[in-house]
């Protein structure tokens, strides 16, 4: 038997299954219903592909109200017209998910009585499956408004919308029948101060019915600026509690980092008891949770960052070039299908720790990381030689020290995790016994 | 005083920052890497000092600030791109001056250098955070080696400036305080406020020259990263404004400097150290 020997593929995750859960999204815009439903804004997936000032910024989204409902104002750096928004495949962002989600991988300890393998041999990755996972102007002179773009994009109506001042804005807007949530005027104003646009999106109800879509489909928006940001003040807005974010960067050149908070990457390698594989999703929360506070709640964490040609080990199936493209990667092409590295950061941000926009920007870090945490499987056969009977002695320590990291991670209990670690009967047999069967017949 | 060379409150307090960096930032920087950039700055600087017949001795605490300086600052995937910062950082000493000054800062002109060479180098400015406990850690540390060098006056000019005019875009935006607090909170900005831009033989010499030079960087670096949207922008800034420091000494006189009052007849020779005030 190979040391190291990988025989099982854990497939679960998904941690992002919580945030499938949440009520409503958006991310960097608020909600502006057109009913008196009362919507708050919990979680989110944008991927944002960029090379260069070039970038394709693609909204996921898990809405779960009521399509008629369904309004958002985001902030835009340049005006955009009707072919530069279009509505993407919801798999890709599932795809980009299912790729990057942090995985749990199991390996299973040899008989340590067996042969030893070459090395090479030993090297065989493991394998892992995530689980699911995955123009018209038309100027308004007294409000200062200017309709800059107004067009409809699949189940989509969008207005592009500049603005001189945010009294303005939002008499316009309500006017038209968006519902501005209290506090959201003195946001706009630097907003419009910076010269930013405004996209406005809700849903055309007729195109909708006749799509036969279940759920509204990713906005993917195309523009050229040396911003690189996404506007999260807007999204606090009507938040209630703190809201997470999973960024999905995609670049020719290697990691993506936070600017203006610190980047972490997030605890990863951590042996953990065997009973983790039944509750993947809790260990994730806790400890995602865990390192959250203790970094302070204001930085974003790194889950995973790696070349997209490969992936060790590998939660899905790497996005073919198509894929990619569709993802943004519009510098993809055949000859070169490989070249985008993704970085993957999760952002759970409250106001009173990330006052100021995420700014980003893209380094020539091209180290990979993935969060991965590691059940071990122990050796359960019968010891037939010393080096068996002292690696049986030795599990009781492995065992605690996975009852530790686990602790440590998560916050957990140390005692309720003991408690369901596994029993290791000792077959240590005394020398004397050996002794005894041998001559005597009877140990 | 325990030291009486300022350099070596330098070095100590680098060093302190860059093993809690390692500790407590999580930063990936490697030993190895580290190691390397070090041993690079030493090796060229005494080399050059071979050349030009200088006290290597007497200027190896420069060449120890340089790099630890650019350890703190710069990241690379590879540590030739390192030590090739380190290289020109230190070579810039010995052939970019003008008499006993440096044209650029040297640990600035290594990092400029490998981010417009390489496809390697990157600068991470938000590794430090905004958190209070290390904005009082610099602080505190950098008014001690400032107090030691007396060029207290340009990290304090640079900074009132920088925070005046990113509080009259905070004013004008329509932004809340906090948003202001979080810009000048940034660990990165004050590490490059305190220990960057201060060393004494970039600064002008005279004091009212000193606070022109540090108020134009700061504008410099509000303008870049505002306008153009460059997050390395301090460093940027600092490179296309150090030559003006010897237009700056010409038309204002102002006392040279030493790093040591006995190397006062040393420093004729000394082609590679900074300098502190004469007393």
């Amino acid at each position: 038997m190979k040391l190291f020997r990988v025989l099982l593929i854990t497939c679960f995750i998904c941690l992002t299954s919580f945030f499938i859960a949440a009520k409503a999204w958006a991310f960097c815009g608020f909600y502006v219903a057109k009913a008196d439903t009362k919507l708050y804004n919990q979680a989110s997936q944008v991927a944002i592909a960029r090379n260069g000032n070039r970038t394709v910024l693609t909204m996921a989204n898990d809405y779960q109200g009521d399509v008629k409902d369904f309004a958002i104002v985001i902030p835009v750096p340049v005006v955009l017209e009707e072919n530069q928004v279009q509505i993407s495949d919801p798999k890709i962002v599932e795809r980009l998910d299912a790729f990057s989600a942090p995985r749990l991988v199991e390996y299973f300890d040899p008989d340590p009585c067996a042969p030893i393998w070459r090395t090479e041999d030993r090297l065989m990755a493991p394998q892992a499956a995530s689980a699911e996972r995955a123009a018209s102007r038309q100027s308004n002179g007294a409000l200062g408004v200017t309709v800059e773009s107004q067009f409809t994009v699949g189940e989509y109506d969008i207005v592009i919308l500049s603005a001189r001042e945010s009294g303005g804005l939002e008499t316009w807007l309500t006017q038209n029948g968006y519902r501005i949530p209290q506090g959201a005027r003195q946001l706009l104003q630097p907003y419009i101060r910076q010269r930013l646009k405004f996209f406005v999106a809700k849903v055309n109800l007729e195109v909708y019915e006749t799509s036969g879509y279940q759920s509204l489909r990713p906005i993917q928006i195309i523009y050229e600026s040396p911003r690189f940001m996404l506007p999260i003040r807007l999204g606090m807005v009507n938040a209630q509690t703190a809201q997470d974010l999973i960024v999905y960067i995609l670049s020719p050149q290697g990691q993506a980092e936070v600017t203006n908070y610190r980047t972490v990457k997030v605890p990863s390698d951590a042996e953990v008891p065997l009973y983790v594989k039944e509750e993947f999703s809790d260990f994730y929360k806790s400890m995602f949770a865990t390192a959250y506070n203790r970094e302070g709640k204001n930085v974003a964490f790194v889950e995973y960052a790696w070349d997209m040609a490969g992936c060790d080990p590998c939660s899905a199936e790497p996005l073919t070039p198509d894929e990619l493209r569709q993802a943004g990667a519009f510098w993809v092409t055949p000859e070169t299908p490989q070249n985008v590295f993704l970085t993957r950061m999760h952002v759970r941000y409250t106001r009173d720790r990330f006052p100021e926009d995420l700014i980003f920007q893209q380094t020539n870090n091209r180290e990979s990381f993935q969060g991965r945490y590691i059940l071990r499987h122990p050796f359960t056969g019968e010891p037939t030689c010393s080096a068996g009977q002292d690696y049986q002695r030795s599990l009781p320590r492995v065992f605690e020290r996975q009852a530790q990291t686990l602790a440590r991670l998560t916050g957990w209990e140390i005692q309720e995790i003991r408690e369901r670690l596994p029993q290791v009967q000792s077959r240590f047999i005394p020398w004397w016994q050996h002794f005894f069967q041998a001559f005597l017949g009877h140990g | 005083m325990l030291f009486s060379d300022a350099r070596l409150y330098q070095i100590l307090f680098l060093s302190l920052f860059l093993g809690v960096g390692i500790v407590a930032r999580d930063w990936s920087l490697h030993p190895l890497m580290i190691g390397a950039l070090i041993a690079t700055c030493c090796c060229v600087q005494w080399i050059a000092a071979i050349q030009v017949s200088a006290p290597f001795i007497k200027s190896l605490p420069s060449a120890l600030v340089t790099s630890l300086g650019l350890s703190l600052l710069l990241r690379a995937d590879h540590v030739g791109t390192l030590m090739l910062a380190g290289t020109l950082a230190i070579l810039s000493k010995f052939c970019l001056r003008v008499q006993d000054k440096h044209i650029f800062n040297p640990g600035n002109f290594g990092i400029v250098a490998v981010l417009t060479l390489t496809q390697d180098a990157w600068v991470s400015p938000g590794q430090w955070g905004e958190e209070g406990w290390y904005v009082l850690l610099f602080l505190s540390a950098g008014g001690l080696v400032l107090g030691r060098i007396g060029r207290w006056d340009t990290s304090v000019a640079f900074l009132a400036s920088y925070a005046g005019l990113e509080a009259v875009r905070n004013l004008w935006l329509g932004w809340t305080w906090d948003v202001w607090a979080h810009r000048m909170m940034s660990g990165s900005l004050l590490v490059f406020a305190l220990f960057m831009i201060t060393d004494p033989r970039t600064v002008p010499n005279a004091r009212i020259a000193r606070i022109i030079w540090a108020g134009a960087i700061a504008l410099l670096t509000f303008y870049l990263r505002n306008f153009w949207f460059i997050s390395t922008a301090p460093f940027w800034a600092l490179f296309s404004l150090a030559p003006l420091t010897i237009l700056l000494d010409r038309m204002f006189s102002g006392d040279r400097f030493i790093w040591h009052q006995d190397a006062l007849e040393l420093s004729e020779v000394d082609m590679t150290d900074e300098l502190l005030p004469v007393p």
